[in-house]
């Protein structure tokens, strides 16, 4: 297709180069045919003279000749080197658009495994914490029924005090009214009397 | 060989005879036991003043006729048998057994004379009609004749105190109130 493209662009520049040298080599036959042409008339008015026609076919021939024997291959290797420039170009075009579809794919798949890395921290971190939070309240629940334990303990045991205070308060208070009323109030002959209840009641010397 | 523990035992046996054989002749079984209050009373008075005791046991404060005359002023009033006994002790340096001569002669009381002196506190003096409880169960609990050596102590509340030989019945109202505040405090 280039090629056919190409070809068609060279025949017309060859007859455009024919005519202009035609027009250059013989500007005043030129001349002297639109003279003649103004004064003569009918069919030869478009038919070629001969004496102009073969000068002008030669020189068409020899351009033609050195057109294609020296520009067209100069022109060739243009158009070769552009379409392997363009080639390349297309080549490295798609290679980049391979590449950069490797490197996007690279890129979406390292973005999905941050993702996915990401997700797993933040799953793993909520993990973690919901099992921190598990056994900070185990650990707070088990200290906590520890102080009540010990609360309840030490509320037992001041219960216990005060109330052995208390028996040794009642007791003593107990002991020292009976005291008063035995020692005070009592008569040396009811002593007396306790005294000899005493000695019938108590223990034998043997037995201690 | 006899150890000195066994010198010891067999001095302090002799001061002890001596003196119940001494006031038993002198005033018989009543003047024997009066001594041996005398002694108890002696033997208080000895613990109680750390100058006595000192003077008539430490050996180089007095030399021991010092330490006799002593002794003989200081229980002027005591029983003239026992008085001389206590002089020849603190002569020889034997003052510091007084407290075994005076148990020995507890024992010797009873084996020589078969009399026990019987320790009696009450908060009220005895009657005859107690004296004569006391002395019976006593009697009969110890085997030998009882002599009562009444004291009179509040402290004790009601009831009754008796010891003899280092034995004690503690009936006294203050030991069983003593008993009862315990019962009550356990409880």
């Amino acid at each position: 297709m280039m090629k056919k493209r190409a070809k068609k662009a060279s025949a017309r520049i060859g007859v455009l180069a024919g005519a202009a040298g035609a027009v250059a080599a013989f500007p005043t036959l030129a001349f002297a045919e639109q003279a003649e042409a103004e004064a003569s008339s009918g069919i030869s008015v478009i038919l070629p003279h001969m004496v102009e026609f073969i000068p002008m076919l030669v020189a068409f021939i020899v351009l033609a000749i050195i057109l294609w024997k020296f520009g067209w291959p100069m022109f060739e290797g243009m158009l070769v080197k552009r379409e392997q420039t363009i080639k390349n170009d297309l080549e490295k075009a798609e290679r980049d658009r391979i590449e950069s579809e490797r490197v996007l794919s690279d890129y979406k798949r390292q973005l999905d495994d941050a993702k996915n890395q990401a997700a797993q921290i933040v799953a793993d971190a909520k993990q973690t914490g919901e099992g921190v939070r598990a056994d900070l309240a185990a650990k707070a629940k088990v200290e906590s029924a520890a102080m009540i334990e010990k609360a309840h303990a030490t509320i037992e045991a001041d219960k216990k005090t005060a109330v052995a205070e208390l028996q040794a308060s009642v007791a003593d208070t107990a002991v020292a009214v009976a005291s008063r009323i035995i020692g005070q109030d009592l008569s040396d002959d009811e002593h007396r009397a306790i005294i000899a209840r005493y000695v019938s009641e108590a223990g034998s010397f043997n037995a201690n | 060989m006899p150890t000195k523990r066994e010198l010891a035992r067999e001095t302090v046996a002799t001061y002890a005879s001596f003196l119940v054989d001494g006031a038993n002749e002198a005033g018989g079984q009543q003047c024997a036991v009066d001594v041996r209050n005398q002694l108890a009373n002696i033997l208080r008075i000895s613990r109680s003043n750390l100058d006595l005791a000192t003077a008539l046991t430490e050996e180089s404060a007095y030399t021991p006729e010092q330490k006799g005359e002593i002794v003989r002023n200081v229980f002027v009033d005591a029983n003239p048998v026992l008085k001389e006994v206590l002089a020849v002790m603190a002569e020889r340096g034997d003052y510091a057994l007084l407290s075994r001569v005076w148990a020995s002669y507890t024992e010797q009381l009873e084996k020589k004379l078969n009399v026990t002196v019987v320790d009696v506190t009450t908060v009220v003096p005895l009657d005859d009609a107690l004296r004569e409880q006391i002395i019976n169960k006593t009697k009969a609990d110890l085997g030998t004749d009882v002599v009562l050596n009444e004291k009179i102590d509040k402290s004790i509340i009601g009831g009754i105190v008796m010891s003899a030989n280092g034995r004690r019945i503690d009936a006294s109202v203050a030991s069983q109130l003593e008993h009862a505040r315990n019962v009550l405090k356990e409880s």
